[in-house]
């Protein structure tokens, strides 16, 4: 631990040093500057035409057509009725959106949500005042080196895991539904069928789980056997179609007709686990 | 006869500089500018300062290039549930050199968010945060934040079910924050749901909000930066920090790359350090 005195004198001696030793900014440093901010631009650009000319005018083309190495140029038209889309955010968030998927509903997702991200931004304000040291050499900075690798792992690993995670398809979803009818035993019920194809098909798969298919994310709980917590259909219609005023603030509204969310409701009442 | 030519030229010679002179004398008598870029242009650097020492400009370029891609989308943009879409396929798709424009903002921003990262892991790894840099980190980890923002409230903007629903879910992940949360995921959508509203908000901030604040802490950042001087590789001789009282400093192989200045003429700023 050096003295404030030990610091200045440090600083000092460095600002002597640049001044006998050092040498100016231009051509030097301005030369290295600008050779590597060319190289940045052409990156930008080379990547652009990739992106470009990989894809077509139509997302759709996307695979039929046009290899789109880099995604299509948009997907389609927003569309807040069909949910039929798995919500993804921008790649350098993925290493939150896959934190989420840690911490389950309710009580733990601010944990991942603003608990995780806050205390990683306060320690990294605070990382001049832990480390008072005056070594900057790597070779005698053991914790800060064992620390840079532990956070670039975790934030690599979380990254490629939130990259890769598998989003069942609505498609695929769709088709499990005459085994859930099954299985939960409510194949003779049309209404809790309809609702079950809704279920399957509006996204809610990207965080709700049921019988093993989806993925739970955001915290969202499992729904096989939500019939069973004694929770009535007047319930289920108001909590999915505003469930913000149940103070849930993740899940979206995602504006079903009254007669969808009767059918939702019946699904939801008829699912008591597997049989 | 020849005398009298070469006299006669270098009279004009003369007036000639007398003429670049004059605006630039004006300018610096009235604001001091010229002396500052000189300042800026001949100050004194570490002698090995080296590659990992451009990722912050190279950060800087980035920014630049996307505050003016940024600056061409806002003339065709429209920032309306009704035309954003169709506004931002017109751009990809009929304007011309368009596609290169917002394919060069849609890319640069994460090539940004890396440099930044890069330019983090420098800094970290050579130690260049401890005394008397505490605050341009601090600053740095700020303009991480905010960039990071500037990107999430980009992302709604092309108005895709890509930009649509990755905002959703964004926006109340916000509210799941204890006590504030709620507000500020209705502050976001600017109502109950996501529509016309978010989208003005969004482009307010994207556009106006975040990068102003971002060029103030950059600017801020740089002028730490010039003042302070940047740090040597902690490998070097100079004030690398060795705690181990009374060490020498080593002068290894790399001596040569410390002195470049010695072999060139730059010497005009010797004064200052
Ligand atoms: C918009 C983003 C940023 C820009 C444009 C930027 C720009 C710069 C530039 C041009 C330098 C001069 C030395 C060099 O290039 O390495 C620098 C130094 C520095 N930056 Fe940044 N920076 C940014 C973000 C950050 C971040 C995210 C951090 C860390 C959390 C940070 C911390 C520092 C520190 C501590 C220095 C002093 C380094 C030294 O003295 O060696 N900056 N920055």
């Amino acid at each position: 631990m050096a003295s404030t005195d030990d610091w200045r004198r440090q600083f000092t001696k460095y600002k002597e040093d640049v001044k006998e030793r050092g040498k100016p900014f231009y051509p030097y440093a301005m030369f290295h500057d600008t050779v590597m901010s060319l190289v940045v631009v052409s990156v930008i650009i080379g990547v652009t035409c990739v992106w470009y000319f990989t894809s077509g005018e139509d997302p759709s083309s996307c695979g039929s057509g046009h290899s789109c190495l880099l995604g299509p140029r948009y997907s389609d038209p927003a569309d807040p009725a069909t949910t039929n889309f798995v919500p993804r955010p921008d790649w350098y968030f993925y290493f939150l959106f896959y934190l989420l998927r840690i911490f389950k509903w309710p009580d733990s997702v601010i944990l991942g949500t603003v608990g995780i991200p806050t205390i990683a931004l306060i320690i990294a304000f605070m990382l001049p005042f832990f480390d008072r040291r005056m070594e900057r050499r790597l070779t005698r900075r053991p914790v800060a080196v064992i620390g840079a690798i532990l956070v670039v792992l975790s934030m690599g690993v979380l990254t490629y895991k939130g990259a890769t995670a598998h989003e069942a398809l609505a498609s695929e979803v769709v088709g499990a539904v005459p085994t859930w009818a099954q299985r939960e035993g409510f194949a003779g019920n049309a209404e809790a069928i309809a609702g079950a194809k809704i279920f399957a098909s509006s996204g809610c798969t990207a965080c709700h789980t049921y019988l093993g298919t989806g993925s739970s994310n955001q915290g969202a709980p499992d729904l096989s056997a939500e019939g069973s917590k004694g929770r009535d259909k007047q319930f289920f219609t108001s909590y999915i179609r505003d469930p913000s005023k149940f103070g849930n603030n993740v899940m979206p509204k995602f504006g079903f007709s009254d007669q969808q969310l009767g059918q939702l409701a019946a699904f939801l009442l008829a699912s008591k686990g597997p049989k | 006869m020849a005398v009298a030519a070469r006299n006669k030229k270098s009279a004009r010679r003369r007036q000639l500089e007398a003429a670049i002179n004059y605006p630039i004398d004006w300018l610096e008598e009235r604001s001091g500018l010229v002396g500052g870029i000189k300042y800026f242009i001949f100050r004194k650097v570490p002698g090995d300062t080296n590659w990992f020492h451009t990722l912050g400009s190279a950060t800087l370029t980035a920014f630049l290039v996307q505050a003016l891609t940024g600056a061409i989308l806002a003339m065709y943009y429209k920032p309306d549930p009704q035309s954003a879409y169709q506004s931002i396929q017109h751009i990809t798709n009929d304007i011309t050199l368009g596609w290169l424009v917002r394919g060069m903002h849609k890319w640069g921003a994460s090539v940004f968010i890396i440099l930044m990262f890069f330019h983090m892991a420098r800094v970290f790894l050579f130690g260049a945060y401890k005394y008397p840099r505490e605050l341009n980190w601090i600053i740095g980890v700020m303009l991480l934040a905010i960039g990071m923002l500037e990107g999430f409230t980009g992302y709604l903007l092309p108005w895709d079910q890509t930009a649509y629903w990755a905002t959703v879910v964004g926006i109340n992940l916000n509210g799941t924050a204890p006590f504030l949360g709620p507000f500020l995921a209705d502050f976001l959508r600017g109502g109950a749901e996501i529509g016309g509203e978010t989208i003005s908000r969004f482009y307010a901030m994207h556009m106006l909000l975040i990068p102003g604040l971002i060029f103030a802490l950059i600017g801020l950042h740089l002028y730490l930066v010039i003042r302070l001087g940047v740090t040597s590789p902690p490998w070097s001789s100079a004030a690398a920090g060795s705690e181990a009282a009374g060490e020498e400093p080593r002068t290894n192989g790399r001596s040569g790359l410390t002195q470049p200045a010695a072999r060139s003429g730059w010497r005009r700023n010797g004064g200052e350090g």
